[in-house]
């Protein structure tokens, strides 16, 4: 891939293509209910998903006596094993063994890790005659595309399109009827399968204790190619080892599930040792064990597996659900992603099995939603691991100046920071456009320049605490309010409701005025250094302030609280212990409201009143889990009507970098959002996080006028006497 | 005939086989569009064969010898002017070209339907994958419920070798998402299954 891809034409092209649209919108629709019905016979999806993940985590813990096992195994049994460091020992091993053994024809069953390397092409350049047999690869090898999708690597292209490339392979007119297509290739590949010399397949796993490689297919051609030639070859990268046989059945029990919304795929084949296959000799078909080679793939895995955090790549299992749900994948495909890998996880691959600088020109790809996380078969944390890469990346070659020196001089000084915010307040009258930016301190890294500014309210929430602040006597609990940016400059008004309702609970609530930027937008370009520096002076004047609860109105805040700070300082025990005891005090409001009204019975459920529907923030959702709590608030606050709309935990498409550089992917993801709300009839949107109020108060304002947006705190102080 | 295990039968757990899981395993067989007879006995099911095979007009059968003889194949197909291949070379050179393919399975699993072959015989392996259509037999005492239960059986008895599930017929949907029956595999699976143990241990 060329160091200087355009990306963002790049993603406007596929915006415009219409059947690329057409197709992933359709998909997205189709999987979520798919995979729900293959899941309803299986009665904890939780503790298999635990399953698959604990038991590929003890893998990679043992990985290199689990691999020699294998190769031990594998040996004992008449195989040969060769481990490949990289894509040219491996080509360099297969292409001695094809001369060796006067290889002329191959044919192939679906191998990523051989794609990964451009391994057809090699051989093709060497003379050699080499067939992709899935039909969906042997499509885009007739077409000469890269796979848009790990499982259904021609999602892409529709039948027209197909039937062009099935016309000049095949040299006759193919007509675009799907079933017919398929007994041509049917036919066209047989003799692929009956005269090859050599056999490739992949494996979908590899078994420790008996040296067995197990493949998933569903067209039934990796059950032809592993029995017909006469020479067998597995590629299988390192992290498709597993232990035992046993160990094959939580990946069986989920690959098909989340891959394709089957119980199980057509074939599942486990070949242990050489398997006889026949030859012809002297016009007689003669029985002989099958030449069985085994090549362990590296190509960067064995160097992930010693990373604490990288090596969460082995417990994929490569179904590709996460792409399925990835609301930037299902937007523009695969091809974007630039390598042969797509999607949040394909961006991870990338940047550990192909190069480093192809990750850093996708790694804004994802917008941190986590519908990944919470399908993944193997539990990996995609977004978390991006944004490791991403801070690694950072790490080693550092941010582009002008951002760098924004982060130190603007962001790690709250006090240049507030007043830059106070000066955008005065500064921004004749532009405000109603359209804002999810993190507000992006608009100062210089990532905004040809946008509209956010509208920074006339008076930041620090300069209106001491008129909202009442005197409570004998107060329950002394509570500390983290406003984060948002609230603070954005939505005050979020803030004032947040001390209303929680003094009306007879609580003291105090804002500690050296707090500042929780660190998140510096935290996703991956400056580790600034973002310690900022959650210093946080953690310091929340000391100072001695309270009982830190509270958030924002979960991004709370979230990078919670987790954050605490991986921030593992390495430095004293600040390590300062964050532990502070972490412990975080409470995000909603959550902690609902908890209160429940303990004095106000949260009763209420009927009749405009109607209000809910969005979950990805953060409060997916991040701290939080669900349930918000809606018991607004089911039970009368004069609204609590309904549910389509999608509610569907990100609403903003998120940091990517919402301000890539408006074009931003903006359809909105609009769905928008479209739901209207659909769901409500007259008013509830959020909990202010970064979700901004970006749906931007599309409501164009979309949907009539529909006002609040936080869940103003619904609740709505209800508050004075 | 080749076989990872000559006896599956012990390897089964004895709590978690049995005809209870029948009627599950034979739903969802159904559900990914194979096709199943449950007969009593031997007889019955050589008739449902010869059903098959007039019903879609077989000039070619290969099936291993494993079922052969005990399903009297010579004989009950003698009169109906077709070719039956059961030799291994035989088998080589005409399963590409065979309308039917017939041989054993070990058993099946209810929680997907699918029903688990010992794989390791050649001849097995190009019956079962070749013609478009597959008739398999087994014992319907042999389900197990789950795919775990499955592997307890399978890593009794596979130290080496070749053992596959098969569920239902060969798919794709890999042209606009439409599933389409029936690519490189075959495009019918036809599962029968026998009260009486037809196979000797
Ligand atoms: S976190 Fe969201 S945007 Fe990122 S890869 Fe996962 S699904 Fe896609
Ligand atoms: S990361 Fe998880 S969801 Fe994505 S392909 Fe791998 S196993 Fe599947």
């Amino acid at each position: 891939m060329s160091s200087n891809r355009n990306l963002k034409q790049e993603i406007n092209e596929k915006l415009m293509d219409e059947t690329l649209r057409g197709s992933l919108n359709r998909f997205a629709e189709a999987y979520p209910i798919a995979r729900a019905k293959a899941y309803e016979n299986v009665d904890d999806i939780d503790s298999l998903r635990n399953s698959v993940r604990d038991m590929k985590i003890a893998t990679v813990e043992n990985l290199e006596k689990i691999a020699d096992q294998f190769e031990e195994q594998v040996t004992k049994r008449g195989g040969k094993v060769f481990r490949a460091k990289d894509g040219d020992a491996l080509k360099e091993y297969l292409f001695n063994l094809c001369k060796e053994k006067g290889v002329k024809r191959i044919a192939k069953s679906k191998s990523m890790a051989t794609e990964e390397i451009h391994l057809n092409h090699f051989l093709e350049e060497k003379g050699l005659h080499v067939k992709e047999t899935d039909l969906g690869e042997w499509i885009i090898s007739i077409a000469g595309h890269k796979p848009s999708h790990m499982v259904m690597p021609a999602i892409h292209l529709d039948r027209n399109q197909v039937a062009k490339y099935f016309s000049q392979e095949l040299n006759k007119d193919i007509e675009p009827d799907i079933a017919y297509m398929v007994q041509e290739a049917r036919i066209a590949l047989r003799d692929e399968f009956l005269q090859a010399d050599m056999g490739i397949t992949g494996a979908n796993f590899g078994i420790a204790e008996n040296g067995a490689t197990g493949l998933v297919t569903n067209e039934g051609n990796a059950r032809l190619v592993a029995t017909l030639p006469p020479i067998q070859v597995v590629i299988i990268g390192y992290e498709k080892l597993i232990p035992t046989i046993k160990d094959a059945v939580p990946i069986l029990r989920t690959l098909p599930r989340n891959a394709t919304g089957q119980l199980m795929t057509s074939y599942m084949s486990m070949i242990s040792g050489a398997a006889p296959a026949l030859v012809k000799k002297d016009g007689q078909w003669v029985e002989q064990e099958k030449e069985l080679h085994v090549i362990l793939f590296d190509n960067g895995r064995l160097k992930a597996a010693k990373d604490d955090k990288l090596k969460q790549i082995y417990q994929c299992v490569r179904c590709a659900s996460c792409l399925n749900v990835c609301p930037v994948y299902t937007l523009v495909g695969g091809h974007v992603y630039g390598h042969i890998y797509a999607g949040g996880i394909g961006a991870i691959l990338t940047a550990l099995l192909n190069s480093m600088d192809d990750f850093k020109q996708i790694n804004e790809m994802c917008i941190g939603c986590r519908r990944c996380t919470e399908i993944c078969p193997g539990k990996i944390d995609i977004p978390g691991l991006i944004e490791y890469l991403r801070a690694k990346s950072v790490e080693q070659d550092g941010l582009p100046f002008g951002v760098k020196a924004v982060f130190e001089n603007v962001l790690a000084n709250r006090k240049v920071f507030h007043n830059l915010l106070r000066l955008a307040s005065i500064g921004q009258k004749p532009f405000t456009t109603g359209r804002v930016i999810r993190h507000l301190p992006l608009f100062f890294a210089g990532l905004a320049a040809d946008r509209s500014l956010p509208a920074v309210a006339d008076k930041p929430f620090r300069d209106r605490v001491k008129k909202v602040t009442k005197k409570i006597d004998k107060p329950v609990k002394r509570v500390a309010f983290f406003s984060g940016c948002n609230i603070d400059f954005i939505f005050p008004e979020t803030g004032e409701s947040v001390y209303k309702v929680l003094q009306d609970l007879n609580m003291e609530v105090v804002f500690p005025e050296d707090q500042s930027c929780c660190g998140k937008p510096v935290l996703g370009m991956g400056d580790h250094e600034t973002a310690r520096k900022i959650a210093k002076q946080n953690i310091i004047a929340f000391e100072e302030a001695k309270a009982d609860y830190i509270m958030f109105a924002c979960p991004t805040c709370a979230e990078t609280w919670h987790l954050t700070y605490v991986e921030l300082f593992k390495d430095d025990p004293e600040w390590s212990k300062r964050v532990e005891k502070l972490v412990h005090n975080v409470r995000e409001f909603t959550s902690f409201v609902a908890g209160e009204y429940d303990k004095i019975g106000r949260l009763n459920k209420t009927t009749g009143g405009q109607k209000v529907t809910y969005h979950d923030s990805c953060h409060m959702k997916r991040g701290l889990n939080v669900h349930t709590e918000p809606r018991q608030l607004l089911e039970s606050a009368p004069g609204y009507d609590f309904v549910e709309m389509k999608d509610c935990d569907k990100c609403c498409g903003m998120a940091g970098a990517f919402g301000v550089k890539y408006t074009e992917l931003s903006m359809p993801i909105l609009k769905k959002k928008i479209d739901n709300i209207k659909d769901s009839g409500a007259e008013v949107i509830a959020v909990a996080c202010p970064a979700c109020m901004m970006q749906i108060q931007g599309g409501l304002d164009k979309q949907a006028p009539n529909v006002k947006i609040k936080h869940v705190a103003e619904i609740i102080a709505e209800q508050i006497k004075d | 005939m080749k076989k990872v295990s000559n006896n599956w039968k012990q390897a089964f757990p004895p709590e978690s086989v049995g005809t209870e899981f029948f009627e599950e395993f034979a739903m969802r067989a159904q559900n990914v569009a194979a096709k199943v007879f449950r007969v009593k006995t031997a007889a019955e099911a050589q008739s449902v064969i010869v059903e098959i095979i007039k019903s879609c007009d077989a000039k070619k059968v290969v099936a291993t010898p494993e079922v052969v003889s005990p399903l009297e194949l010579p004989t009950i197909l003698k009169s109906m002017n077709l070719n039956l291949y059961t030799e291994q070379s035989d088998i080589r050179t005409h399963a590409d070209t065979s309308d039917v393919g017939i041989a054993c399975v070990e058993f099946g699993i209810a929680e997907t339907g699918s029903v688990c072959e010992d794989s390791l015989a050649i001849e097995q392996r190009l019956i079962t994958t070749l013609p478009p259509i597959s008739i398999v037999v087994m014992n319907s005492a042999n389900v197990v419920p789950t795919i775990a239960a499955a592997f307890e059986t399978i890593s009794k008895v596979f130290d080496h070798g070749y053992i596959s599930f098969i569920t239902g017929p060969s798919r794709t949907s890999d042209i606009e998402r439409v599933l389409t029956i029936g690519v490189h595999g075959p495009s019918q699976l036809v599962i029968i299954a026998i009260d009486e143990e037809i196979r000797e241990v």
